[in-house]
């Protein structure tokens, strides 16, 4: 009996332990994303969704002024970028995952996880250099292939794991039907591990939308919208990170409130990303 | 599935190539009808300046010409400019002669540097109690940034303020610890009031101070200056003013003490220039100039074409029509943003330097120039 007491108390301590320990990580996350409300939410108004940046002296004299052409650009940034990761990134870790005897593979490995680990700021630089250079501009396509290049290796990552989980025997179930082999991966292995597959998806996303490095000198930013759409593709592109950024150390303290804004908007948009990816695989396992 | 995957594929691939056809910009589409963008980008300091008059260039031209420019620092600026990613740069210093040789060995034509605003730095500091205009002359601010001024009550600081009655309270330096044109401006100033400063700090865009606590950007030191009694800094005087803080008077060259103004600054500036406008005048000779101000510079290509931002004869015609405007009638919104305007003397420069503009050759900044009505201009 005694011992059974023991061990109750022990349990209760060791959830104890547990709770405290979920409660700290959880804690910086919830100071964080409440101090950005309670600093943001007050410039959070119809013309923040609707004017454009200009000068700052728009602001101070209470003119006008908002970050419409940064939310527009984020988007579609961000997505340009995941469109260019997204095959790359799946068919590397496609290539690690299902043919484990290639000669390239333990190189590729070895370059994925360099790539990952890589200083985003230097991303952004080949970036310049790749597309900006030869274009004779920045870009919102610079900063796509920039914050792709942030997404590859995360997506490449976390396909291989997601695709390893899948037991061989499907495979060979695949294989004994007598399906090519890259078919057998697409059609039967996949499925099984889109679960997986959509949440590195995610979390490179996420994690590519939040970078601000990247984007300083591939879509380097603007004041207003372009005036064709194309121009969020071909011009230079304001985007919420960069333009966070250059907020935050402006000298005006009203720009500092929109920053906060910015902030918000950023947190939601990703939020609203997981919220949708969440869905959407959830439905398709249903069917 | 699978299906869905490669229509996705392809789908990507497909959008992406198309896009990419799109981008070819056809180079001789009438400017009459078609909206232009300009892009430029560099010193922190005129940005307020620049951006408003793009605004406002933006309005005039009814939407047809948008200027995007991004304040990302002086050497931010004219590097961008020398890689040819933007197609003017902006900065509070001028390009060295080493540059102006490269750009001149690459385009076959110069690289102009356009004055269109000034940069002025005042003292300012936070004394309690003293709302007075303090005066200090080039060398009592070498003293007290070398460290060796150290109390307010100083007899150096008395003798040049007989009716304050300055406290003991004890003097705390305060300087960017960022590069910036504003540090570059003001030691360099104190550089020409002082042999020895020149010799152990020298001026640049940040230097090693001898003394004080550092505050980054402008804001930075601002808020050191405005929460510590008995500190000192500088700041451009727009920033000053906007922000409220005491800042101080400086005795010019020729002896005379100058309030910081718009006017004192622009009269700074009113000397023989040099024809490519590359001079720093801190420390001018002008009789009622304020000894602390530099230009800020448009770094434009005399060869426009060579530009790899620019891509067509219209976009560079825009963008001379914009130098234009913010060196003409964009003046006039200098003062109420806190920016003193540039002086006649470098206005007749910079026409001369817009004059040689090219495009392949063609003279499109006389074009631009011979439709200006100068005679309506606003003086």
């Amino acid at each position: 009996m005694k011992s059974m007491r023991r061990r109750e108390i022990h349990n209760k301590m060791m959830e104890g332990v547990l709770v405290v320990a979920t409660v700290l990580v959880l804690l910086p996350l919830l100071i964080i994303v409440g101090h950005v409300l309670v600093e943001g939410v007050g410039a959070l108004n119809s013309d923040f969704f609707t004017q454009e940046l200009g000068s700052p002296s728009r602001a101070l004299l209470d003119r006008p002024t908002g970050l419409v052409h940064t939310i527009i650009g984020t988007v579609v940034v961000d997505l340009l970028a995941l469109a260019i990761a997204v095959p790359i990134g799946i068919g590397a870790g496609m290539m690690l995952s299902e043919y484990p005897e290639h000669l390239l593979n333990p190189t590729l490995r070895i370059m994925n996880d360099t790539l990952n680990g890589m200083p985003a700021i230097l991303k952004g630089l080949f970036a310049f250099v790749l597309i900006v250079k030869p274009m004779g501009t920045f870009s919102g396509l610079a900063g796509a292939v920039a914050l792709s290049f942030v997404m590859i290796p995360i997506i490449a990552r976390a396909t291989e794991s997601a695709l390893m989980a899948i037991p061989w025997t499907i495979r060979e179930a695949g294989l004994a039907l007598g399906i090519p082999r890259w078919r057998v991966v697409i059609s039967t292995v996949m499925p099984a591990a889109k679960i997986g597959m959509v949440t590195g998806l995610l979390l490179a996303f996420a994690r590519a939308a939040g970078e601000a490095a990247p984007l300083l000198f591939t879509s380097f930013g603007n004041n207003y919208l372009p005036d064709h759409w194309l121009g969020f593709i071909f011009n230079p592109v304001d985007t919420l990170p960069q333009r966070l950024y250059s907020l935050a150390i402006s000298p005006y303290s009203e720009w500092h409130s929109m920053g906060w804004a910015a902030a918000i908007v950023l947190l939601a948009f990703v939020v609203l990303i997981f919220i949708i990816a969440r869905v959407a695989t959830r439905d398709r396992m249903k069917l | 599935m699978v299906r869905n995957f490669l229509y996705i594929l392809i789908f990507t691939c497909l959008s992406i190539s198309l896009l990419t056809s799109c981008g070819e910009i056809d180079p001789d589409r009438t400017p009459a009808d078609q909206r232009v963008g300009i892009l430029g980008a560099g010193a922190t300091f005129p940005a307020p300046l620049i951006t408003a008059m793009a605004d406002d260039y933006r309005d005039l031209t009814k939407r047809r010409v948008t200027v995007n420019y991004q304040s990302i620092g002086s050497g931010g600026g004219i590097r961008q400019f020398i890689e040819q990613t933007v197609m003017f740069g902006m900065s509070e210093a001028f390009l060295s002669d080493q540059v102006m040789e490269d750009i001149e060995r690459q385009t076959g034509g110069k690289a102009f540097n356009i004055p269109v605003t000034l940069a002025d730095v005042v003292p300012t500091y936070n004394l309690p109690g003293i709302r007075q205009n303090l005066v200090f002359s080039g060398e009592l601010l070498v003293e007290i940034f070398m460290g060796r001024v150290t109390r307010w009550n100083d007899p150096k600081i008395a003798e040049l303020n007989p009716d304050v009655r300055l406290p003991d309270t004890a003097i705390t330096v305060v300087h960017r610890s960022d590069g910036s044109g504003t540090t570059n401006i003001w030691t360099s100033y104190l550089s020409r009031v002082s042999d020895e400063w020149r010799g152990r700090v020298g001026f640049a865009t940040s230097v090693n101070w001898p003394t004080g606590i550092g505050g980054n950007g402008n804001e930075g030191v601002a808020g050191a200056v405005i929460n510590t009694p008995g500190a000192i800094g500088y700041n451009s005087l727009s920033y000053a003013v906007l922000n409220n803080m005491s800042y101080g008077s400086v005795i010019n060259q020729a002896g005379n003490i100058i309030k910081p103004s718009f006017e004192a600054t622009t009269e700074a500036a009113n000397i023989e220039l040099p024809d490519d406008t590359r001079i720093l005048f801190t420390n001018t000779p002008a009789e009622h100039g304020y000894p602390i101000a530099g230009f800020a510079w448009m770094l434009v290509y005399e060869n426009l074409d060579h530009n790899n931002a620019i891509s067509s004869r219209s976009e560079a015609k825009e963008l001379i029509r914009f130098l234009v405007w913010c060196i003409t009638e964009g003046q006039v919104l200098s003062h109420p943003l806190g920016f003193a305007r540039i002086p006649d003397t470098a206005l007749e420069k910079n026409l001369v330097m817009i004059r040689q503009l090219k495009w392949e050759g063609e003279l499109i900044g006389e074009e631009v120039l011979d439709e200006v009505d100068f005679e309506k201009l606003p003086s």
